[in-house]
C-alpha cells in the first residue's frame, strides 16, 4: 500500500532558541503508520523523549510541542476543521493532547505542511508567522498581558488583514497555569492538558498562519460524492435541527435526566435548577447567532449575548455543555448570564473551563467543610452560586494571585498543599474530570482511569450505553466497549476531523474509510485504520510508562469510590474498588499489557 | 432547449441573496465553489468568501458578486472582458489580461485572485443553479426573484411594530397566542 496523495509530505520544525525554521520531508511509511493529528504528535513526542532519555521538564525548552492536522483536515466532508496540539503536559507530566476546531488547522495545512513542531525558547515574547513558504519569528513584547481575544485583534490590526488564522494564549498561558489553553479563531480552544502553558514557557504568544495551497486529494470526484451522501444523511437526521439550534447545550437536559450532570462539585448528579441553565434557556434569551467549524453543517457553536442585568454586553461563543456544567451547576450557579460571563472570562484569560470548574468547586466545598480556612482563601469568602467571588477567583488563577497561585498548578499541587483536598478533587493523574459523572457507570470510570491524558471523556464515552443498558452487560463487554471507543475516537483526531457527526448523529464510520481512501489513495480498510489507532494508544501508554505511570495511577477520584450522589436516578451509587480492579486487570489483559499496566518490550520496537 | 430557456429565465429574474443572520461561517460555500470551478479542494480559489468579524461586531457574511445592474467592474475593464448578459456579469477569459482593475473597482470586494489562476475569480452563477446555494446547510444563501427582494425585511419590520400586543387564549383546551396592533391609542 502506498500514499498517493492527501499529504504535502512536509514537516516544519521551528527552534525558537536558535530562531530557525526548517522544512523536512516526511516518508510514506511515517504517513501511513501515524496517519496525522495526534498520531504524528505522539510519534514526534516519543522520539524527542528518547532523545532526552525521558528526562523532560514539561515547561522546559526541551519539551517538543507538536501541532498537526490530518489528511482529512480541510477536505469537503462533514466537520473537517480539526487540529491536534500535542506535548508532554505540565498538569500530568505525561502525554497530553487537545484538539481545536475552527479553521486554524485548515489554514496551517494550506501553507503546505502536515505537521509543525516547536522546541526551544524565544528570548522575548514572540509570535510565529507562517505565510505559505515563509516562516518568521517576530518578537512582539507589546502583547504581554493581553487576553486571547485582544492578542488576536492586535495581530490582525498589526497585519491589516482579517484573512489569517491565529492560535494565541492569554494571561494564563503566559503565567504557566497548568491548565492554560490555546485559543484559535477567537473562541475555538485546545482546552485540555495545559498545552497553552507550553507555549507560554517558550515565550510564544501566538502562531499566525496564512496558506493558499490546494489540499491534495487523490480522487476528488469520488470524495465529493461520498461527502454529499454524508451531508445528506446528517441533514435528514431527526436531531439535526436540534444540533443547529442548541449545539452541545442540548446535553444539559440529557445529563440531568440521566443523573450524570455534575452539581455542587459532583456532590450531586442532578441539578434542581437545570431549566435555568439549559439549551432552551440559552436559545430563548441569549443566542444571537450560530457558529460552525470549517465545513460543518451541524454548527454546534452558539454566539450568545447578555441583553440585560449586570452582565449586559457580554458576548461570547458558548458556553457548550462541559463549560456550562462545570462553571454552572457544578458551582451552584443558576444564572445563565453569569455562566456566560465566566465562560467568556476563561476564554479571554485562556483557561480550560473544565479544570477551572473542578478546582473552584473543590475550593468552595473545601471552605464549606473547613479543610480550607478563610486565610487560605485570601480572606474572601466563597460559597455555592456566589457569582462575584467565583469570577474573581477565575481571574486570580490566571494571574497567580493568592490562592490562585496554588490552583494554577492544578489538582496535584493543591493536594500537596492540603492533603485533605484529595477527597474533594476529581482528577485522574492530575487532569481534572470532565462533566460526566461516572459513579453510575463503571465503564465510564474505566474510561477515565485509562484515558491516556487523564480524566477526560475524549477517548471513551460509554456513559450513554451505561444509561441505556443499566448494569446488565458483562465485564467483558464493558472492557471491549471502552477499548473500541479508545481506538475509534482517537482515529478522528488522527484524521483531523470532528467525531460529533458520528457519535451524535450516527454517521456511519465506514464513510471515513472511504474518505481516507479517496483522499490518500491508500486502500486501508476501517479495521486496518483502527489497528493503526490502537498502535498509537500503545505508543501513548509507552510515553506515559516512560514518564513513570503504572497501575497505581490508573485509578479514580476518591468521591467516585466513596461519596455517592445524593439525589436523582443514580443516588447512592459508587464504583466498588474491587470490581474496578477486576475490570482493570481484564482491560490490561485485552490490551496485551502486563498486570502492572506495562506494554511489552516488543511493542517498544514497533515505534 | 426548453430547459436551457428555463434556466436563463431563472437567471434573469432571480438574485443570489445573502442572509448574513443565518450564516454559521462553515465555509462549505467556498469549498463547493472551488471544487465546482477548479476541480480542487481550496477555499482560496472560491468566488465566494465568508468574512467573520468578532467580537465587535459579531458578523458572519458571505461576500459574493451581486451582478449589479450598473457594474463598476465592467466599466473599468480596459479590454471589455467583462460584460453583463442575461442578468449575469460574465468574464471572457480569452480577452482578460488579468490587470485586476475589476478587483479594485468592486465596491464589495467580491472579485478574488489567486497566484495559480490566470484571471480574476468571479461568480458565474454556475450557469443559473449556484452550487453554494444548494449546499449551504443554513439557508443563508438564496435565489430570490428581484421583485421579492426586501420582503423578509419588510415583514420583520411590520412584526416588530412597537405597539404590537399579545393575548393568550385557549382553543379546544390548547394554549395559543394572538398578536394584534393596537392603533389610534397613542399620539405619534
Amino acid at each position: 500500500m502506498t500514499i498517493k496523495s492527501g499529504y504535502f509530505k512536509k514537516h516544519l520544525h521551528v527552534d525558537l532558541s536558535q530562531g530557525k525554521a526548517q522544512r523536512l520531508d516526511l516518508e510514506d511509511e511515517f504517513l501511513e503508520k501515524y496517519i496525522g493529528g495526534r498520531g504524528f504528535g505522539a510519534k514526534l513526542v516519543w522520539d524527542n523523549l528518547n532523545k532526552h532519555d525521558f528526562n523532560i521538564n514539561p515547561l522546559g525548552p526541551e519539551n517538543l510541542m507538536v501541532i498537526a492536522s490530518g489528511p482529512l483536515t480541510g477536505v469537503y466532508l462533514p466537520s473537517s476543521g480539526k487540529c491536534s496540539f500535542v506535548a508532554i503536559s505540565p498538569a500530568t507530566k505525561m502525554y497530553g493532547d487537545s484538539s481545536a476546531g475552527g479553521s486554524f488547522g485548515v489554514e496551517l495545512r494550506q501553507t503546505g505542511i502536515d505537521v509543525l513542531s516547536i522546541d526551544g525558547k524565544a528570548s522575548k515574547l514572540s509570535v510565529l508567522f507562517i505565510d505559505d513558504e515563509e516562516t518568521s519569528i517576530i518578537p512582539m513584547p507589546e502583547l504581554k498581558g493581553k487576553t486571547c481575544l485582544e492578542t488576536e485583534g492586535a495581530i490582525l490590526e498589526h497585519l491589516g488583514t482579517h484573512a489569517v488564522h491565529v492560535a494565541a494564549i492569554g494571561i494564563a498561558g503566559e503565567n504557566l497555569v497548568s491548565f492554560a489553553c490555546i485559543n484559535t479563531d477567537w473562541s475555538r480552544n485546545a482546552g485540555r492538558t495545559g498545552i497553552g502553558a507550553i507555549m507560554g514557557s517558550k515565550n510564544l504568544k501566538a502562531i499566525v498562519v496564512r496558506g493558499h495551497k490546494d489540499i491534495p486529494i487523490h480522487d476528488i470526484s469520488s470524495q465529493v460524492k461520498e461527502a454529499d451522501k454524508a451531508y445528506a444523511y446528517m441533514a435528514n437526521h431527526k436531531y439535526f435541527k436540534l444540533w443547529q439550534e442548541q449545539g452541545l447545550m442540548n446535553v444539559i437536559e440529557y445529563a440531568n435526566e440521566n443523573g450524570i450532570l455534575p452539581s455542587y462539585n459532583f456532590r450531586d448528579s442532578v441539578y434542581a435548577k437545570h431549566e435555568q441553565i439549559n439549551g432552551t434557556e440559552m436559545v430563548d434569551h441569549y443566542k444571537i447567532g450560530d457558529s460552525a467549524c470549517f465545513s460543518c453543517s451541524m454548527s454546534c457553536g452558539n454566539i450568545c449575548l447578555v441583553k440585560n442585568g449586570k452582565y449586559t454586553g457580554t458576548v461570547t461563543e458558548g458556553p457548550e455543555y462541559e463549560s456550562c456544567a462545570m462553571l454552572g451547576s457544578n458551582l451552584g450557579i443558576d444564572n445563565f448570564a453569569a455562566i456566560l460571563s465566566a465562560n467568556k472570562l476563561c476564554d479571554e484569560l485562556g483557561l480550560d473551563t473544565i479544570s477551572t470548574g473542578n478546582l473552584i468547586g473543590a475550593v468552595i466545598e473545601g471552605y464549606e467543610q473547613g479543610i480550607l480556612t478563610l486565610s487560605d482563601i485570601d480572606d474572601q469568602k466563597i460559597s455555592w452560586g456566589d457569582e462575584d467571588a467565583i469570577l474573581d477567583l477565575i481571574s486570580k488563577i490566571a494571574h497567580r494571585d493568592g490562592i490562585g497561585g496554588i490552583l494554577a498548578d492544578g489538582s496535584l499541587k493543591v493536594i500537596e498543599r492540603w492533603p485533605e483536598m484529595e477527597k474533594l478533587l476529581l482528577h485522574v493523574k492530575g487532569l481534572e474530570q470532565s462533566a460526566y459523572d461516572s459513579r453510575a457507570g463503571i465503564s465510564m470510570g474505566l474510561a477515565y482511569a485509562t484515558s491516556d491524558i487523564g480524566a477526560h471523556h475524549t477517548r471513551a464515552w460509554t456513559i450513554a450505553k451505561e444509561m441505556e443498558e443499566g448494569q446488565n452487560w458483562s465485564d467483558e463487554e464493558k472492557v471491549d466497549t471502552v477499548i473500541y471507543h479508545q481506538t475509534l475516537r482517537p482515529l478522528f483526531d488522527m484524521f483531523g476531523v470532528c467525531r460529533l457527526p458520528w457519535i451524535e448523529l450516527g454517521l456511519n464510520e465506514r464513510h471515513y474509510e472511504n474518505f481516507y481512501r479517496y483522499v490518500t489513495g491508500n486502500d486501508a480498510t476501517l479495521e486496518e485504520l483502527l489497528d493503526r489507532s490502537r498502535d498509537i494508544y500503545d505508543l501513548t501508554r509507552l510515553i506515559n510508562v516512560g514518564m513513570g505511570v503504572s497501575r497505581k495511577d490508573d485509578t479514580l477520584p476518591y468521591k467516585v469510590y466513596a461519596r455517592p450522589a445524593l439525589t436523582g436516578p443514580n443516588a447512592g451509587k459508587v464504583i466498588d474498588r474491587d470490581a474496578f480492579q477486576k475490570l482493570l486487570s481484564l482491560y490490561y489483559q485485552k490490551r496485551g499489557w502486563s498486570e502492572d499496566g506495562i506494554p511489552s518490550d516488543d511493542l517498544k520496537n514497533k515505534f | 432547449m426548453i430547459n436551457s430557456i428555463k434556466v436563463m429565465n431563472l437567471c434573469m429574474s432571480k438574485k443570489l441573496t445573502v442572509i448574513p443572520e443565518q450564516c454559521s461561517g462553515c465555509k462549505i460555500c467556498e469549498l463547493v465553489c472551488s471544487i465546482n470551478h477548479f476541480g480542487v479542494n481550496n477555499p482560496k480559489k472560491a468566488a465566494i468568501r465568508v468574512i467573520i468579524t468578532y467580537p465587535h461586531p459579531v458578523m458572519r457574511m458571505p461576500v459574493v458578486c451581486g451582478h449589479c445592474k450598473v457594474p463598476t467592474c465592467v466599466e473599468v475593464c480596459p479590454v471589455d472582458a467583462l460584460s453583463r448578459k442575461d442578468g449575469i456579469v460574465q468574464l471572457d477569459k480569452e480577452i482578460c489580461i488579468s490587470c485586476y482593475k475589476c478587483i479594485g473597482a468592486c465596491p464589495f470586494g467580491a472579485i478574488y485572485a489567486h497566484e495559480d489562476c490566470d484571471y480574476p475569480i468571479h461568480c458565474d452563477m454556475c450557469g443559473g443553479d449556484p452550487e453554494c446555494i444548494k449546499k449551504c446547510p443554513k439557508g443563508a444563501l438564496r435565489l430570490i426573484p428581484e421583485a421579492a427582494l426586501g420582503e423578509s425585511k419588510r415583514l420583520n419590520n411590520v412584526l416588530s411594530y412597537t405597539q404590537m400586543k399579545e393575548i393568550e387564549f385557549y382553543e379546544k383546551g390548547e394554549k395559543k397566542t394572538i398578536h394584534y396592533a393596537e392603533i389610534g391609542k397613542e399620539e405619534l
